[in-house]
Formats: C-alpha cells, structure tokens, sequence
C-alpha cells in the first residue's frame, strides 16, 4: 500500500526517537524489535551521548544478516569519537525477564506491541515497565481509526499484526501500565492527515511514558545474559579508552612536530644564511600564546647539536592537539609518560633527530626508480596520457 | 540423499550431463530423445564415426540395470560455442560410447558394428587396471584431491571379475571428470604400483600448474587422454543404481597436451593458493517457476524465504534459479501467498542439474560465504578487501594508518577449488580533504586552484559516514558550498548541511568549502535504471587514502618502518606467515567453520607448495651484441638488482650498442604548449644528440607549439583525431613533469622515449635467439578499430611481424604471442577472436613452434621458492612483484603447422 507521507512514515518514527535522545540524552537505550536494526544505526550515527545500545528481537537470523551494518566505520578508527560506545544484539522475546536489561535510561518499542498476542502484551508490561523499569519508554503502534483513510487497506496493516488498537484502547492500556507500575504517560504521533480528516489522529500514535519514582539500579554492573543470547557485540574505537587517546594525543604531536621541523628546514635551506636560525613567530600564535600564558616563553624551532627542538608550545599551537587535550600541563603530563616522545626533562621542549642528510640519499635512489616507471608508464599507456596529460 | 554419490568435479566451462536415472528408478525422463538429438546436432562434420554418436540420443537406450541417458540442454548450448573442431570431435567420440557400453551390457540397443573390435582391444586390460586403482586412492587422500578417494568408493570400483559389462559409459564419464587425477591410473596400468605412486605425485604438481593458469580454462587444453582411456575403469554393473547421476564431458580427442614441460631443472614453489575441500557430495540447481508469475524480486526472494521447511537455511538463490546443498524431489510444488491482493502462487522448484560442489556455477555464492567469514573473523571490508582494524600499523609522523589485510577469492583449477589469497595493504590517513586543501592554501595561495585540483585529481576518498572508497575526485566544483541543495532520489531538495545531519547526525563545520566531483560512468542498474549526473561530496567528510604525493618520496624509509612491523608484502617469509595467520584464524574460529560447513567447504591449514621448473636462460641479442640473460643481471623483481628494461636500457645506452631495426625518424612533429617550450627544445636537442649513437637517424621535427599555457583537452583530442582519422599515425605522449627531472636523469629519460618511438614505428630494440616475440593488445579506447600489434621488437602488426621474418627466409623456431592486458572480463573476448592469428600461420611452410601466452591486467597469484627468501626462478611462472606485474594465464599447445 502506497503511505501518501514524506518522509514515509517509518523514517518519522525513527526521527522522533532521535528527537527524543537528543533532547533527553540518555546513556543506555534499547531498542526492541530492532529486526534490520535501522534505527539503532541511526542512533549510532547521531550519538547524542548514548553509551550503550542493545538491539534485541526474537528472530536471529534478521539479526545475524543485518549485524554488520552497526561495526564502526573506518573514520570511527581514523577519528576515534569522544564518548564510548558499545553496541550489542541480543536474541530474546520482550516477554521474558532478562537481568542485564535493567537500569536502561530508554526502552523503545517502535511497533512493536501490535505483533504480540493480547495475553502477550500483559506480561510485556510487566516486563518492560515492572521488571525492567528504565527511566522512559517510547511506545509506538497504529493507530486503527487511520486505517479508512489508507487506500486499499483491507484488514490490518501487517498480515503478522495480531491487533490494531484505536486511541481509546491505546490510551486504556497506557493509563493501566501506568498505574500499576508508577509512570506518567503522553501521546502524540506522526503522520497526520489532511486538514479536514484531522479528527482521526495520527496514522501512527506514540506513547511516551516516565519513570515517576528514582531509580537505584542505573549503575549496576553489566552482566552476562542469562535469558537472552548475545549475537553480537562491538565496541567502538573512542577516546575515552586510555590507549587509543594517548595513541591518538601522541600521533597528532608527532606529526605536529614533524611539520615545524620540516617548516624549519625549508627556511634554512632557502634563506642558506644564518637568519633563519631564529625566525619569528607567525602573528597568529603570538596572539594566541599572549593569551595563554604570554610571548615571554614562546622559543621558535631551534637546533641543538644532533637533535632538533620543537618547544612544547609551538605544538600545542595545533587546533587538533588542543581539542585533544585541553591544557599544556596536561598536555605536558601525557608526553613525559609516553616513550614515543623524546623530552627535555623539563617537559618544554620535545626533541626530534636531526638525521636529514641520510633521507636525502634515500630520496635520490628512489626518484631514479620513479622516473623508469613514469616513461615506462607513458609507453604502457600511450593513448591514456593524452588525458593523464590534462590535470597539469 | 545418497552419501556415497560421487562428487563431480570437473574442469569449467564444460558439459556436464548428469544421467538420469530410468523411469522405474526415480522420476520420468520425458525428454530424452529430443534433447539427445539437439545434441547431436552440435557435431555435424567432424565425426569420425558418422551415425553412430547420435545412437544414444535418438534411441532411449536401456541397460541392464536400467540405466536411462537424459542429457539435459544445457549441455547443449554450451557444446556449439566450443570453437575449436576438437572440440566437436571429442564430443563425437563421447557420445558414442554409451552405444557401445550399451552394446556389451545387454543386447538391448542396437549394437554398431564397428565397436567390436575396439571394445576387445579395451578387454585386455582390466587386470592391471583393477590393481592400480586402489593406489590412487590413497595417494589422493591428501592435498585437494582427498574427494577422489570418496569418489572411486562411490564408484563402487571393485577389482577383478565384472569388468565390461555394461557399465562402461558410466565408468567413462565419472573418470572423465576426474580430469588429470585419472591420467596416473593410466599410464600406470604398464607400470608397477609405485610408479602409479610418482606418477600421482607429479599430479599434484599438474594441478599446480593448471592453477598458475588458473582463468583459462578457455583456451582449450587438451585432456583428451582422460577422457580417451577413461572407460577402462572397471565397473560392476550394480553399483550403478547408487549412481543415477553422472556427468560426461565433451573431449578433445587429439594427443593430449602434457601441461607440464621437460625443460629446465625442478623446483619447488609455494603459492598464494589454498586448496580449498568440498564435503558435499555435490550442489543441486533448481529452477524455480511461480506461477502466475511473480515480477518482484523482493517478493519472490519474500515467498522462497517462507519454505525455509523445505529448502533449509542454506540457500543461494537468484530469482528463478536456486542452489542448495541438499536434494528435493524431482519436482517440488509449494504454495505462496501474494500478500497484495492474497492470489495464490504455486511455486514449482525443479531439479535442474546437479552440479560438483567445485563447479564454477558454485563459485559466486561460495565467495559470498567467504565475505561472510572474513567479517566474522573481524575483519573490515573496505573497497574489495578485507583489512584488520586490530592489527592497524600507524604512522603518527605522517598521520596516516596502514591497515593490513587480504584480497581473497575462490577460484577454480584443474586441481579443484582454490582459494586464493594476497596479502594487501590499504593506506588510510587522517587528513580529510578539506585539511590537505588547507594546507595547499598554506603553500600556495595564488594558484591554489590550479593546484588543489592537480594533487586531488583521480584521489579516491573515503568518506565520514560509510565505507566506500570507490569514488574518485574529478574535479572541484569552487562555485557550490554545503548551503547549496540538491534532489534526493524521492525529489525533495535539501541542502548539504541538513543532508547530513539529519542522516547521520554530522554537523558540517566549515560551511564555505567547495564541493568535490565525481563523474560517474553512465551506467544502467539492474532495474533497468541509467544512471547519470554528477555525485558532489563534502571536503570535510572526505577522508584522503593512498600515500600522500609529497611522501612517495619519502616512501621507502616508510616501507622500512612498516616492514619492521611485519607487514610488508615483500618478503616471501612475511607473505606465508600471514596467509598462514589467516588460515590459522578461519580454523580456529567457530563460527567461521560452521559458516563453511553450510556449503560443505573446508579450508586447509597449509598453502599449496608445488614443483616448477627453472628455465635455462635465452640469449638476447642486441643490435651488434648478444649477452645470455643471467638470472642474477636480469630480475624483474625490485628488491632484487636491476629489472631487465633497465638493464636493457643500460645496455644500450653505456655501451652504445646499437638496436637492431632502426628505423629513420624523417618526418616528425612535436606538440607542446607553449609554457613547455623550453623543455621541447630540449627533448629535441637531446634527441639529436642520443640518435646518432644509437643508430637512428633522425631530422628536425616540426614544432608547434599551443596558444596558451595549458595544454586543454580540446587541444589534445583534436591532435587525437586528425592523426587517428586521416591515417595512423603513430604517437607518443608525456609528461612534462617527468622530462623535467634532474639534469642526471634527464637524458636517460629522453633516450628511453626516443628508444619509445622507434619501436613505434617499428625497429626493434633487442631480440631472442631463434624468439620471436609478437604481442598485440586491444586498443585501450573504442576509438581506434584497429587490432594493433605491438611486438617486443616493433610494433607492427602481427602477421607483418611474420612477413618481414619471412622475406629475410629467416623463420624463427619458436614464436612466442603476448597477448597483454586482458581484464578480468575479457579471457572469453581472447578465446573467440584471438585464435585468428594462427590463421597467418597456414601459409607459412616451416615448423614453428608456437605459444600463446595470455596476461592478465590484475594478478593474485604469487609464487615463491619454497624455504627460502627468493622467488622462484621459472620465468613462466613467475610473475614481477611491483607494476609491471603480469598474470601468466595460460599458454597454449605448441603448434605444429605444416
């Protein structure tokens, strides 16, 4: 059946869970009945300060198929995030009380409740709300008084719905899980109809429901699944585990005060005089370093016998390392620790060797294997060059 | 399903016909005599025994045991493109043996005479036969052969007694299909037992050499002995109930083609190929009809996935056509529901053929599986391979990452299943375009545009939020920023900005930055669907990967650092131990295991090691000198000394040697821009300085330099086509970059482009004693019609290679053809057309030895001596580790014309 919505309607539902994570930003969420797992690959990609995704749904094999497409990214290797994030599939039915799904800060059950047997959605209550109790539950079904107004539709939406409610049922039930197990319930929807159908309601009505009481238990420990079965389970590359942030910090100086040096070496040769030994500081970094702690301590690049020397400042002069870290003590902190890094004792100076020349003869031999391949290239590809020519 | 039906492998690209069993046995096999006909059509001269082929297709043929030939039509389609008139004939000869077996089994067919007397030339030899076979089944126990031995258990190959009794078109076509294996039954039954041992040993080292060729089963090598001394495989008549379904092949009939040559001394090699062991007895296809018919795909994948009861979880299916690794019935109606407007669809699933589980129609599907195990075991597939994001080697100097990794595929041989592995390296950094812009900016800012444009042209990024790569920059669009909209596929317009952060909640920083281009190439999808306009991608969430231009330089003191850390591709050591990592991995995993096990794989813990040869060395000849090429002057490899172009280079420049065939350079233009004018001078200069040493005579060109500092495209595709369309005339471009290098190599540069022309228009640089090399490639653009041949020693055309030889009288003994740069597509295009050069050969009147040689643009094979640190020495066999890597994909049946 052709849904007359844009974005289709699915997509809407999923935006408004995301709405939601972003304005409430909770840290544990789980989705059930995540089948291809859609929205927690939204989820993931907005981040919005999750922490802990679960996806659970009753049928594996969806899961095994679709598992792959929540594995981080290679940017999410190449920059790893600030937050943690863990992302866990597990295969379990929604009626059935898991340990390790309590203390969540968001349950979402996005159509859900329509594929449960009525007798069904008693005990999903009492799991979800009694068992697991999680600060907020979204919960989001069809709403049967739309249904006129869906062409073609005969019967309930989805051949495996067991029920469809009206707003009154929905709102019936909602107010009973309410009362029994201390939540205070809204309604709202997406998909609206036209102007003069509005009367209907949502094509979708959603039922945002909150924890009235405080919990204790969000800081229990993670525990292995005694219910459920772990499908899969990733977690992502982010700055908050301490090796990859030194990784990272360690990685961004280095490269940092591999650029000065070569900065430094570019003047030498091209002023070939002994000016350039002491060259002054781009206006910017003045500005900046006056702002921190004043010019006084600003040395440019120098050389000191064997070793060249990037002072500890020029390189927190790098926008990157300054996100990564965010003050020269601590900045100075994690250098002195890391072995990759030669020091000055007193942490002000980071030290590279001075080893130009022996580059320099490696350079030339490979410039002449370089050059065979160019001409052989162009006899290889003669007709190809014509357009290899036009980028220069 | 029976578990002790034999396997069938088999060689690609072949018929295979099951026999299907009688109608008293299972199922009906209504179409046989029609079917049998169409295939007796497909040979309609070169019978050698006219009439009698066509006896088992247009007489259902009945055995003593009740053996029915079905020969299904597929067979038949395949039959008729087979180009060669072997081809025809061997089929003849396969046909006819069921008539004969027949014949002897029960007097039930009518019995062609002229059968007699070769069937009791085959009476003799049942006794050594019967004794030999048990050998070869332990023997192949081992190594990609150890479905053999179920095989020949299936086969119910008993010794003694009931030899030639009517099973013997059944003992032919499973032992045809055992391909080389049976070749050690063969000629062992003159032999004593352990000589069938060596014998089989050596297989192995066939099936070797069948696998350093791998992609061309096409090229028609002979297996003809197989298939010709095959029936003499004993049967016992009963066993054939168990066996409804075998397969038979068409045969060349000609002296089969011994693949592995006598010349040089033994080595033995180890390779990149991992046999790879089908459990299965065998894949059935089915073809799969709804009725009413069913266009959606989705919907018809929606309603198989249903019958999972039926078929099990372990399907391939594409819509109309599904493989499982179990048997259903002959023909299996189930009932679907449309869920649009609830009709009813009958789905009927019929059996199709039954296929080995190392046919080549398995393959795609067991790739499949294999992508599924590499991602179980962790690994990140970024564009075609496979990489380790645990095992990430970082380069924090240059923020940059290598990620080691695999390139795998399943390929099938001679010797069966392969799965072939290299180790790759993908270089990611950490720069986003948008960073690498800013610092162009930095070097550079008054032609910032010209020369962001240069160094980002044809880069491939990765990009922020998925993991595709395959994009390349085109251009840079400096006129779009991300507040700019664009059309979704639904048609709602939305900006850059809002594109992304709604989808994967990235919020685009610098709101001024240009767009990147990539023009994709027009293609239609699948659905029918044409493709066309331009793909815009953000700077800022385009991530560069490759080495960076301005550390190529760099490079090598990079590729210390990450050989240090065990990475490299380079060492042949470093290069087995990480294939034997990753087969260490897939069988230590589980979950990758039971993966494998759905389709009946397994992957063996060891690489293939192999036997090859080192050829002796040929003699090049230069203009007035010749030297032998010693393996140690002459080493395509680069970690090694010189490869042999340099070396050639070298030759003939120190030694002011002289090339063999030059030709004078009368009339001849240069075209550069005007910018360039300088460096054209130069060229020229240089030119008439290197020319007179060299031997070439040569006059001052035309010069014509363009308006303007850039050459434009414009420019260069009319120069293009006025030479291309008037008449061909042969032309060389460059690069300015690369004539502008340093004063030392500057003149070895020119010399080499003059050297470049001069094979152009055809003299010839060096040459083989008694060699003569001929290569010819397709043009690279559709533009230029013409099959241009390009000899190592003078581009010509082929035959006009052949002719000059011929006006000399001076013939050469062996003449070797190159046919380069055949992607991947492309063997099937070289197998049908290529061939007509032998044509030229029919007028020659002189033996010469030919070979047909086919390489491949991509190689994945690598072969290294086995132990030590070096590549092995046979040159055939070996390819060269950097660029100039070629695939050796086959060599064809020397020629014998007269």
């Amino acid at each position: 059946m052709a849904t007359p919505f844009s974005p289709p309607l699915y997509m809407q539902r999923y935006q408004f869970v995301i709405d939601y994570v972003k304005t409430y930003r909770p840290k544990k969420v789980i989705d059930f009945g995540c089948a291809e797992c859609c929205l927690l690959k939204k989820l993931k990609f907005h981040r919005n300060g999750v922490q802990l995704l679960v996806g659970v749904d009753i049928n594996s094999v969806v899961l095994l198929k679709r598992m792959h497409t929540l594995a981080p990214l290679i940017s999410d290797y190449l920059q790893p995030s600030d937050g943690p994030l863990t992302i866990e599939l597990y295969q379990g039915s929604v009626t059935e009380r898991e340990p390790c799904t309590r203390g969540f800060d968001l349950v979402t059950c996005v159509e859900l409740i329509e594929h449960l047997e009525l007798v069904e959605v008693a005990s999903f209550s009492e799991v979800v709300f009694g068992y697991m109790a999680p600060g907020a539950v979204i919960v989001s079904t069809p709403n049967a008084e739309f249904n006129p107004l869906l062409p073609g539709l005969r019967g309930f939406r989805n051949h495996d719905h067991k029920f469809e409610w009206t707003r009154a049922e929905f709102q019936t039930w909602a107010h009973q899980v309410c009362r029994d197990y201390g939540y205070s319930v809204q309604f709202t929807g997406v998909g609206e109809a036209a102007v003069h159908w509005r009367a209907v309601g949502f094509c979708t009505q959603i039922a945002v429901f909150q924890r009235n009481f405080h919990e204790t238990m969000s800081n229990a420990k993670r525990m292995e699944p005694s219910v459920y079965k772990l499908i899969y389970k990733v977690v992502y590359p982010s700055l908050s585990d301490n090796n990859i942030y030194q990784r990272t910090l360690v990685n961004e100086v280095l490269y940092e005060a591999q650029h000065l040096r070569q900065e430094w070496f570019r003047r030498m040769n091209m002023g070939s005089n002994n000016n350039a030994h002491f060259c002054a500081p781009p206006l910017m970094d003045v500005l900046q370093h006056g702002v921190e702690g004043g010019t006084r301590d600003w040395r440019p690049v120098y050389q000191q016998g064997g070793t060249i020397c990037v002072p500890l400042t020029c390189v927190w002069s790098s926008p990157r390392v300054r996100a990564l870290c965010g003050s020269v003590q601590r900045l100075r902190e994690e250098l002195l620790v890391d072995s990759r890094v030669r020091m000055s004792p007193d942490g002000a100076v980071l030290n590279l060797p001075a080893e130009e020349e022996e580059e320099e003869e490696k350079v030339v031999v490979e410039e002449e294997e370089e050059d065979v391949k160019a001409v052989s290239a162009v006899a290889n590809n003669v007709e190809e060059d014509w357009d290899g020519e036009l980028g220069s | 399903m029976d578990p002790k039906r034999p396997p069938f492998p088999g060689p690609p690209g072949v018929t295979r016909m099951p026999w299907m069993p009688s109608a008293g046995d299972q199922g009906p096999s209504p179409d046989q005599p029609s079917l049998g006909r169409a295939r007796g059509l497909v040979l309609p001269k070169d019978e050698p025994l006219p009439g009698r082929s066509r006896v088992p297709g247009e007489v259902p043929v009945r055995f003593g045991s009740a053996i029915t030939v079905r020969q299904p039509a597929v067979g038949v389609s395949r039959g008729v493109r087979l180009p060669t008139d072997a081809g025809g004939f061997g089929r003849a000869r396969g046909f006819l043996l069921p008539g004969f077996g027949m014949g002897r089994g029960a007097p039930v067919g009518p019995v062609p005479t002229p059968d007699i007397k070769k069937a009791d030339v085959r009476e003799k030899r049942p006794v050594l036969q019967t004794e030999v076979t048990p050998a070869i089944a332990q023997i192949a126990a081992p190594g990609p052969g150890s479905s053999l031995m179920s095989m020949f258990r299936g086969l119910g190959i008993e010794p003694g007694k009931t030899w030639g009794r009517g099973a013997t078109p059944v003992g032919r076509g499973a032992a045809g299909d055992l391909g080389t294996d049976v070749q050690s039954a063969d000629r062992s039954d003159s032999e004593r037992e352990e000589s069938g041992l060596e014998e089989s040993f050596s297989f192995l080292g066939r099936g070797f050499v069948g696998v350093g060729r791998a992609a061309l089963p096409h090229i028609g090598v002979g297996r003809g002995r197989l298939a010709r001394r095959a029936p003499f495989l004993p049967l016992r008549p009963r066993s054939l109930k168990k066996h409804r379904f075998l397969q038979e092949r068409p045969r060349k009939l000609k002296e089969p083609l011994q693949k592995t040559g006598t010349k040089g001394s033994p080595v033995s090699i180890g390779s990149n190929y991992i046999p790879i062991c089908c459990k299965n007895e065998a894949v059935f296809q089915y073809h799969v009809t709804f009725t009413p018919n069913i266009e959606s795909l989705s919907m018809r994948f929606g309603m198989m996935k249903e019958h999972r009861s039926t078929t099990g979880e372990v399907v391939a299916f594409d819509g109309s056509i599904l493989y499982l690794p179990k048997r259903l019935e002959e023909v299996v109606h189930l009932k679907a529901e449309r869920k649009t407007d609830n009709q009813e669809i009958d789905i009927k699933i019929q059996l199709t053929k039954i296929l080995p589980p190392s046919s080549d129609l398995c393959i795609p599907f067991y790739n499949v599986v294999l992508r599924r195990v590499m991602k179980l075991l962790g690994l990140k597939l970024v564009g075609r391979n496979h990489y380790d994001p645990n095992a990430v080697v970082i380069l924090g100097k240059h923020r940059l990452q290598v990620w080691p990794g695999y390139s795998t595929s399943i390929k099938h041989t001679d010797g069966g299943l392969y799965l072939v592995v290299d180790v790759s390296h993908k270089v990611l950094r950490n720069d986003s375009v948008l960073d690498v812009m800013n610092l162009i900016y930095q070097g550079s800012r008054e032609s910032f545009q010209t020369s962001a444009r240069r160094s980002l042209w044809a880069r491939s990024p990765s990009r922020r939020y998925n993991n595709r790569i395959s994009t390349v920059i085109d251009d840079i669009e400096w006129s779009k920023s991300p507040k700019d909209t664009f059309t979704l596929a639904d048609g709602t317009v939305t900006t850059f900005v809002d594109y992304y952060r709604k989808n994967y909640g990235i919020a685009v920083k610098e709101l001024d930055q240009p767009l990147l281009i990539h023009r994709p190439k027009e293609r239609s999808r699948p659905g029918g669907k044409v493709m066309t306009g331009e793909i815009l991608l953000l700077p800022e969430l385009s991530f560069m990967t490759g080495i960076p231009e301005k550390m190529r330089k760099d490079f090598r003191a990079m590729r210390v650092q990450i050989r240090s850390d065990r990475t490299s591709t380079w060492g042949a050591e470093q290069h087995t131990r990480s294939l034997k990592q990753l087969l260490h991995n897939i069988n230590s995993s589980n979950e990758a295991l039971s993966e494998l096990g759905r389709w009946g794989l397994g992957v063996s813990q060891e690489i293939l090691v192999t036997q090859g040869r080192t050829l002796p060395n040929e003699t090049i000849c230069l203009h007035s000198a010749s030297f032998i090429s010693d393996a140690s002057g002459v080493d395509w490899s680069r970690g090694g000394s010189r490869p042999l172009y340099q070396h050639l280079l070298r030759f003939s420049c120190i030694c002011l040697l002289l090339a063999l065939g030059q030709v004078p350079l009368n009339c001849w233009a240069v075209f550069y821009p005007r910018r360039a004018t300088d460096q054209a001078e130069e060229l020229v200069t240089t030119f008439t300085k290197v020319a007179g040493p060299m031997g070439i005579k040569i006059e001052r060109p035309i010069r014509s330099g363009a308006h303007g500092t850039i050459v434009t495209e414009t420019f260069i595709k009319s120069i293009h086509s006025q030479l291309t369309s008037e008449a061909l005339i042969p032309r060389l471009s460059t690069f300015g970059p690369s004539l502008s290098q340093r004063q030392k190599l500057q003149s070895i540069g020119r010399q080499k482009i003059l050297l470049q022309i001069n094979c152009k228009l055809g003299g010839e640089l060096w040459t083989g004693e008694r060699l003569l090399w001929v290569t010819f490639q397709m043009p690279l653009r559709g533009d230029n019609q013409q099959l241009q041949g390009l000899s190592a020693d003078g581009p010509v055309k082929y035959y006009a290679a052949i002719s000059r030889r011929r006006s000399r009288l001076h013939f050469p003994e062996k003449i070797v053809i190159y046919r380069d740069g055949v992607s991947d597509g492309q063997p099937k295009t070289v197998e049908l057309y290529d061939p007509q050069v032998l044509k030229c050969f029919e007028t020659i009147p002189t033996t010469i030895r030919l070979a047909f040689i086919v390489v491949q643009k991509r190689i994945s094979t690598t072969l290294y001596s086995c132990g030590s640190d070096q590549f092995a020495r046979p040159r055939r066999n070996r390819p060269g580790p950097h660029r100039y890597q070629q695939r050796l994909v086959g060599v064809q049946e020397p020629l014998q014309s007269d």
